[in-house]
């Protein structure tokens, strides 16, 4: 049965692509509406990539790629043998420009990475409500729902538009590969030629 | 509060129980005979500890903080137990105190604990397993790996992976460094995760002395393949104690392996979660077609010593609840043939068949 690797369509889709062809391994052209793709002896599952690690904690994906910010956030517990080295953006705390956070009693973070952005703001013994959201975090300040935001910046276009700037880093997210235990071990003659040309190309790029 | 209904019906049942009914019991119990009568093949006594104990039996902290306490009839706080394996050892040292070592024993049952829901894991959880106390340590250790392995063919699951690591190696190794507790926990973790660039980046903080950082990258990036044990043991070579761990390893894959079951293992010497009172061989069970470990075990030799009785101990567990999933998900059935039940028309009728041994069904029309 052949491996499957469970990814997102978003962000991290390009790098993904890039990659298996380095790889020397076939990829899905369009993958379109399609959920699941059978391509060059790969069985890829396209869903949210908040729910990759997911699949692949459960089984039901042998490996993915996801961001380390997902996986943070998730806590899966799950192999994460290789940093494929792309989709490299932080995860900051914003908030409006000019106000500083310091003076305050308790703070209010709007995030869609709600464990991270209490563990971050906890371990300095700050404390936060956090509030949950699942997209355009960057508008919770100016709307009053929260004070700051942790969230991820790439170009840091977003958080200029909506009069935020960096406060703190939380953490740097690159995409990395991620295994099942059971599939690492139970599976290895599936799944072990898959991570290591994987592992091998995104080698070659970093140097 | 909007949304969820706040009228609790009568059926309404607490998240992460379980019910199982007819068939499904049936499956249940039949798995359980079938490991039960291996443990008793290899000469294993059943024991059927208490459902609660004093909480401070179950002190290991990674068990404390997901245990069901509550405070008891004397003033002092009892837990559902979490485990089995904390009873044991402390009827070994207290009601057994005079029994000689090696103590072998098994248990089949449920433990409770609090688990935030991840893949594959209940609040209540069966359990089926034995520990072998006091016995000597490496041929012990064999016998329970040996054991396991029966126990996954007889329930009919020969393809399983049997992982095995030692949890000294790296607590040897990380000990000669010096490192701080959250140091060492951040540590732990990465290696557990088998993150390789993770772990380098935690060394490089840590300003590690380059042969012992090298001994821990090594935990990361060894092959699965039983031969290459040869590598770890080269990179531990200067850690004494690390050493002796990777020779105690050694000793139990070899013996294993003279008994024929070295196709059925492989090495896992990154694995490091699980129980902190472990303190030497771990090992993990694997099956094709679960995203979870089946079960599990490995050798104890401080608990013991809790309860006033100092003595090795090796033991595993095998999981029912995923046992049970796997052989669903192959489509293969446990349970034993038998007869289907007669209709009987008439007590007198159903009494005289019972009588002969046969399964009946009064069913006698309103």
């Amino acid at each position: 049965m052949m491996p499957t690797l469970a990814l997102s369509k978003g962000r991290l889709l390009a790098g993904a692509a890039d990659l298996f062809r380095r790889s020397g391994l076939a990829f899905p052209d369009q993958p379109g509406r399609k959920l699941v793709v059978e391509c060059g002896g790969t069985r890829f599952l396209f869903v949210k990539d908040m729910d990759v690690p997911t699949y692949v904690e459960y089984g039901a994906a042998d490996c993915g790629i996801a961001g380390r910010d997902v996986l943070l956030e998730s806590g899966a517990d799950v192999y994460e043998p290789v940093d494929l080295g792309f989709g490299r953006c932080r995860l900051v705390v914003a908030r409006p420009a000019g106000l500083p956070l310091e003076a305050r009693s308790s703070l209010r973070v709007a995030s869609k990475y709600p464990r991270l952005a209490a563990a971050h703001f906890l371990a300095r013994g700050v404390s936060v409500e956090v509030v949950r959201l699942s997209g355009s975090v960057e508008l919770a300040p100016a709307l009053g729902l929260a004070d700051c935001i942790v969230d991820v910046v790439e170009t840091g276009r977003t958080l200029a538009e909506n009069g935020l700037e960096i406060a703190e880093d939380v953490a740097v997210s690159t995409a990395r590969l991620v295994v099942n235990r059971a599939s690492w071990h139970a599976r290895r003659s599936e799944v072990a030629p898959l991570v290591e040309a994987l592992a091998r190309a995104a080698g070659a790029a970093a140097a | 509060m909007a949304g969820l209904p706040t009228a609790r019906s009568a059926v309404q049942v607490p998240p992460g129980v379980q019910c199982f009914v007819g068939e499904e019991a049936r499956r249940r119990r039949a798995i359980e005979d079938v490991v039960t009568r291996v443990f008793e093949g290899w000469d294993y006594e059943e024991i059927i500890p208490p459902l609660f104990d004093y909480a401070d039996v179950f002190a290991s902290p990674d068990l404390f903080a997901r245990t069901y306490s509550f405070v008891g009839r004397d003033g002092r706080v009892l837990a559902l137990r979490p485990d089995f394996t904390s009873l044991l050892a402390k009827v070994a040292a207290g009601r057994l105190a005079h029994r000689e070592p090696p103590i072998r024993l098994y248990y089949s049952g449920e433990v409770v604990r609090y688990e935030p829901p991840r893949a594959g894991r209940q609040s209540e959880l069966y359990q089926m397993g034995l520990e072998h106390l006091g016995g000597r340590p490496g041929t012990a250790d064999a016998e329970v790996l040996a054991v396991a392995a029966e126990c996954l063919d007889a329930v009919g699951l020969p393809g399983c992976v049997l992982t095995l690591g030692h949890v000294g190696v790296f607590n040897a190794l990380v000990a000669a460094a010096g490192l701080d507790p959250a140091s060492v926990d951040t540590l732990r973790e990465r290696v557990a995760a088998r993150d390789e660039e993770g772990v380098r980046a935690a060394l490089r903080r840590q300003d590690m002395p380059e042969r012992a950082a090298a001994a821990l990258l090594t935990l990361v990036t060894l092959p699965g393949d039983v031969a290459a044990l040869d590598i770890l043991d080269a990179a531990v070579a200067p850690f004494e104690a690390a050493a002796r761990a990777v020779g105690e390893l050694r000793s139990v894959l070899d013996l294993s392996a003279a008994a024929g079951l070295g196709t059925r293992l492989a090495l896992d010497v990154g694995e490091l979660r699980g129980l902190d009172y472990y303190t030497g061989l771990v090992f993990r069970i694997y099956a094709r077609g679960l995203g979870s470990e089946i079960g599990g075990g490995g050798r104890y030799d401080a608990l013991l010593a809790r309860f006033g009785r100092p003595m090795p101990a090796v033991g595993f567990m095998i999981g029912l609840d995923r046992v049970a999933a796997l052989l669903e998900r192959n489509g293969s059935d446990p349970r034993p043939a038998r007869p289907p039940a007669a209709p009987m028309g008439s007590l007198r009728e159903a009494r005289a068949e019972r009588e002969a041994g046969r399964r009946v069904r009064l069913a006698v029309d309103r």
